[in-house]
């Protein structure tokens, strides 16, 4: 071990500045990941317990029946924090009489998230800690103008008499369950159901089971309850009460892994240029250290040590980089969040550094690898290069490394190896397109003036090594263009699902004969109301004459086996059918066809497209409904997507006009309405009492501002792996340096100007520039197409600013930062540059 | 040092080329050889296969009583470094070492403790005691080519190859090289085998080995 020497070489090369790239390369791909994951980390636990709120705990079991006290046992010796509530309809009485959806809570109540109340009808309301008190109820602002009574008034649940106490504005798990929110919400002290006399065997009741606290707990306890809960009970997940919120995060998330996935890629590559070039840059120093006496166990272990002291420095500055950035970010976003942001964990640091070196080793060993071939007879043949490392063996070791990383981050193989083959068989028809543009832009320049003439003379030369160098610009600049049209889709789609006057209240029970005038209100009162939907329950029992029991058996046992699927729509259930003329907003047909305007043929049905993949049901399929008793045959039409996260009533199933007018239903629809006109509310409850009023506007809300947060999170995301695309393209420019220096210094030494040198300069990394543009362009509408349709399940469309803007940002960013970077060329006296 | 039927063939862009035609040729201890011939006659070549840089294409090379064509490159790096030393006509210092630092080299890449000692004192002979400090490109090339001597001689070798010495220096500087060379060649009583063009330096030497084309032209002087 030669420890002493390759320090000195270490320190030497440090200070001669050897190393920067390479070393900021490192620093570059350990703070990405770092910060990355650091606050991805952070934010997933903090959008964790805010969609926690949702269902007002962690988890919950939703059961017809009272808890099983064993269960409550396990929870409690597991270390859970537990809260339970009885839900069930009930006549309220005070001098008017009006159904109501009364819950009863616990002291414990919520465990997520707050109640609030107020003391004026519709105004919001500031939070409490507990809810109701012995002998007294909570009621929502419209049972007050149903009932027509005042705070302090008391009121009659069966046999019981309770003091109204306080006006609920809000419950966390308000939204969760609907079949429990058919009437204004009354909320008393769970130890006063007994003496109500409602609640008796048979009757439809509800009962939580709320849990919260350490993950690892709670998942031991799903696992331990699970099989123990009958078809009647449901595990409810925070996935289950946030359906938007949820939906949206998945991007963000997916999304900010990619972003890991580019800047890891991204400094892999300079750290790989950058190794190369400081290898190149020792095959003298290894030949002369060989002629000495050096044994190839020697190179090893000097360059070993090297690389170890990388590790440690660029490791080290990485992490602490990526530490300061996150916590940067954290605190720009900190007052934005609802939800105090938690400590970052160990594990960002852990997988920065694992990052780090797996990349180091990787992409910065098969350069060095080459070093200790290096044949001592180069002493006197400076240009025998004298390697016998395979190319093929260096490439495969960077592939290898660059795939492992790939699936550690995103545990998907799948997307993984499409990235991965995606990325090589783009780095192939680019090298080839490079290649073939280099060589059309021999014939373009001729007879051009003599910078020119310098200029495609070098381009000339070089061409496999030009091609290479334009690959790799084009790389960097594709990565960047992939990232920057996948967010700006992804926020533009955000916008576009929840625009500013997206519906912000459901109305459900409403009668068919109120359907005309509660239109008529709407329109009075300037209220943008969605066409009312018809509700009608029912569920599917045969796909083209075949009973649905065996296949919804292959259903259930593949859902037992993923946890993903469990959580999936059911395809026999109970589901509210309708019909409708129009194709609802915010859907979209993907196979099949909408029916006509003024469709009356034989019954017709248009299916959502999870729905008709679980159920494996394809257009021109017949498929049998029972809806109250009856049988009931449709042909399916169309499959549609649809917009879970638009906040619009929307359908599983959808008939074609007049199919399903014969059997009884009620009506729902959403509108919006702004905060100062919610005073509207009791206007359409005062005349239709009898209706389902949800307020899902404080949901928007929340869900509106997470998405401004995450957005902000992409954009410095993004800013981050640009830093790394400029280093890349650096490092690029920087290991074409030496040749540039003695081209230079020899063409300075015959009375070159500095100013025609550094026009040819220009030109030559302009044109460089023009061509990777162009080769990035391309492979970036065809990485976001696959990205987009297949990843983000976004709606996908050309981009044709892009095919202007590729290469022209080319031309510029290259042509600037070469000439910025090769700015020394000039200004050094050729007599260094000849002598070094 | 000896060497027989020594060939070296090399497959370039048009086909095989047969630089060495087979060589032999006997050095004894201590005495100084100079290889002289035209350019591209397979000076550097023969040198760099007698000095164990690269393998021959046939032929036996002995070194004492060892056998350097059936060694390794492993086994061949660990002869170079204990008793050979090397001057070239390029210099090669390492770039990233200051003057004493590249003395000191072939010291410790044998972990001598003595190393900065023995260096201090060659830098002292080549008379280059105050330019210690500085990097190679710092220096003349006469200065270089100095240190590079002092490199030489710093692992006390038992055989010193010299390629075209002076062929990059003034011919005062070159001479006071050639001076220097002798001087410690003397007083470290090496085996010196020198390429060199110029025909009074090569009439220094105890005898002249003639080289055209590959093959050997021996004459005595
Ligand atoms: N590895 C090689 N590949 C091709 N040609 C070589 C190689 N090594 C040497 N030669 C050729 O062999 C001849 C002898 O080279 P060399 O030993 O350097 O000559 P000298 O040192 O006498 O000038 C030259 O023509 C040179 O071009
Ligand atoms: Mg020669």
């Amino acid at each position: 071990m030669h420890f002493k020497l390759a320090l000195k070489l270490f320190l030497r090369d440090l200070k001669g500045g050897e190393l920067t790239i390479l070393i900021g390369a490192l620093v570059i791909a350990v703070s990405t990941v770092t910060t990355i994951s650091l606050f991805v980390d952070r934010l997933e636990q903090a959008l964790f317990r805010e969609s926690a709120t949702f269902i007002a705990a962690d988890a919950a079991i939703y059961a017809p029946n009272p808890i099983d006290e064993a269960w409550i046992k396990k929870a409690n010796s597991l270390g859970l924090d537990d809260a339970k509530t009885i839900s069930f309809l009930s006549m309220v009485f005070s001098s008017r009489s009006q159904l109501v959806s009364v819950k009863a809570v616990g002291a414990d109540y919520p465990l997520r998230g707050q109640l609030s109340v107020t003391a004026t009808p519709f105004e919001s309301g500031s939070p409490v800690g507990k809810g109701p008190k012995k002998g007294e109820v909570w009621v929502e602002s419209r049972l007050i103008s149903a009932l027509d009574i005042l705070r302090g008034d008391s009121v009659e649940i069966g046999l019981a008499s309770f003091e109204v106490a306080q006006i609920l504005s809000s419950e966390p798990d308000r939204a969760v369950g609907f079949e429990s929110a058919a009437g204004p919400r009354v909320m008393m002290n769970i130890s006063d159901v007994a003496s109500t006399g409602v609640v008796k065997p048979g009757s439809r009741v509800t009962y939580r089971y709320l849990v919260s606290g350490d993950g690892n707990a709670l998942e031991e306890f799903e696992r331990w309850v699970r099989p123990k809960l009958a078809q009647s009970e449901r595990w409810i997940s925070i996935e289950d009460g946030a359906e938007g919120v949820g939906y949206a995060l998945k991007r963000a998330e997916s999304f900010l892994l990619l972003g890991a996935l580019l800047g890891v890629v991204l400094a892999g590559l300079s750290i790989a240029l950058a190794a190369q070039r400081y290898a190149l840059r020792h095959f003298d120093h290894v030949a002369i250290l060989k002629t000495l006496g050096t044994t190839v166990r020697g190179i090893d272990s000097i360059f070993m040590i090297i690389i170890f002291a990388l590790c440690l420095i660029g490791g080290f500055l990485g992490v602490l980089v990526g530490f300061l950035a996150q916590a940067t970010i954290a605190g720009i976003l900190d007052p934005l969040m609802p939800v105090e942001l938690p400590a970052p964990s160990f594990h960002g640091i852990v997988l920065g550094l694992v990052t780090g070196f797996i990349c180091l080793f990787s992409f910065a060993f098969p350069p060095l690898l080459k070093l200790r071939a290096i044949e001592p007879v180069r002493v006197f043949r400076r240009d025998f290069s004298g390697t016998t490392v395979s190319g093929l063996l260096t490439y495969a070791f960077s592939g290898f490394g660059i795939l492992g990383l790939m699936y550690w981050y995103s545990e998907n193989i799948e997307l993984t190896l499409f990235l991965f083959s995606g990325a090589i068989i783009a780095s192939m028809v680019l090298f080839f397109v490079a290649y073939l543009l280099l060589q059309s832009g021999q014939l373009m320049g001729m007879g051009a003036g003599s910078a020119w003439r310098l200029a495609l003379s070098g381009i000339q030369r070089r061409g496999r090594n030009i091609s290479l160098q334009i690959l790799v610009f084009g790389l960097a600049i594709m990565l960047l263009l992939i990232l920057f049209l996948v967010r700006t889709a992804l926020i533009s789609e955000w916008q576009a699902s929840l625009p500013k006057d997206a519906p912000n209240h459901f109305v459900l029970n409403v009668a068919q004969i109120d359907v005309d005038p509660m239109n008529n209100l709407f329109e009075e009162n300037n209220v943008r109301a969605e066409p009312l939907f018809s509700m009608t329950r029912g569920r599917v029992i045969a796909i083209n004459g075949e009973p649905i029991v065996v296949k919804d058996r292959l259903g259930v046992e593949e859902s037992a086996k993923s946890k993903r699927g469990a959580r999936g729509p059911r395809f026999s259930s109970n589901r509210n059918l309708t019909w409708a003329q129009y194709l609802p907003n915010g859907n979209r047909v993907i196979d099949g066809l909408w029916w006509d305007l003024n469709y009356s043929g034989p019954p017709l049905v248009s299916i959502e497209n999870s729905m008709a993949e679980r159920g494996g049901v394809k257009v021109g399929d017949t498929l049998d409904f029972k809806i109250q008793d009856q049988i009931f045959s449709a042909q399916v039409a169309s499959i549609r997507s649809v917009a879970w996260d638009s906040m619009q009533p929307n359908f599983y199933f959808i008939f074609s006009p007049g199919t399903i007018g014969q059997f009884s239903s009620t009506y729902m629809t959403s509108f919006f309405l702004e905060k100062k006109n919610k005073s509207f509310l009791n206007t359409l409850l005062r005349y239709y009492p009898t209706i389902t009023l949800i307020e899902i506007d404080a949901v928007i809300e929340q869900i509106t501002s997470i998405i401004k947060k995450v957005t902000l999170a992409i954009e410095l995301v993004l800013i981050l792996i640009l830093v790394s695309g400029a280093f890349v393209l650096l490092a690029s420019i920087q290991a074409s340096m030496d040749e540039r220096f003695r081209q230079s210094a020899i063409l300075r030494a015959l009375g070159a100007s500095q100013r025609l040198i550094l026009f040819s300069l220009f030109i030559e990394f302009a044109f460089m520039g023009v061509l990777a543009g162009i080769v990035a362009t391309l492979g970036a509408e065809i990485t976001v197409f696959f990205l987009e349709s297949q990843v983000f399940e976004l709606d996908y469309s050309p981009h044709l600013v892009l095919w202007v803007l590729g290469p022209l940002s080319g031309l510029f960013i290259i042509g600037c930062l070469g000439l910025w970077a090769t700015r020394k060329v000039v200004v050094t006296a050729p007599s260094n540059a000849l002598r070094q | 040092m000896r060497a027989i039927g020594l060939h070296k063939v090399v497959s370039t862009a048009n086909g095989e080329l047969e630089i060495l035609k087979g060589i032999d040729l006997e050095i004894k201890a201590s005495e100084s050889v100079a290889l002289v011939g035209p350019s591209g006659s397979g000076k550097t070549t023969l040198l760099s296969l007698l000095a164990g840089l690269d393998t021959a294409s046939k032929g036996k090379i002995y070194l004492g009583s060892n056998e350097l064509t059936a060694m390794n490159e492993e086994l061949r790096a660990i002869v170079r470094g204990r008793v050979v030393g090397f001057v070239f006509q390029s210099f090669q210092l390492l770039g990233s070492l200051s003057a004493l630092e590249n003395v000191m080299l072939p010291l410790e890449l044998k972990n001598s403790p003595e190393a900065k000692l023995v260096a201090l004192q060659l830098m002292d002979k080549v008379g280059l005691t105050h330019r210690c400090a500085h990097y190679p490109n710092k220096l003349s090339g006469g200065e270089q080519q100095r240190v590079a001597i002092a490199r030489a001689f710093a692992s006390a070798p038992k055989v010193l190859f010299a390629d075209e010495p002076t062929g990059n220096l003034d011919t005062a500087t070159g001479r006071v090289i050639i001076d220097l060379l002798f001087e410690l060649n003397r007083e470290f009583g090496t085996t010196l085998i020198l390429v060199t063009h110029d025909k009074k330096l090569a009439q220094r030497c105890d005898r002249e080995i003639n080289i055209d084309s590959g093959e050997l032209i021996e004459m005595e002087t």
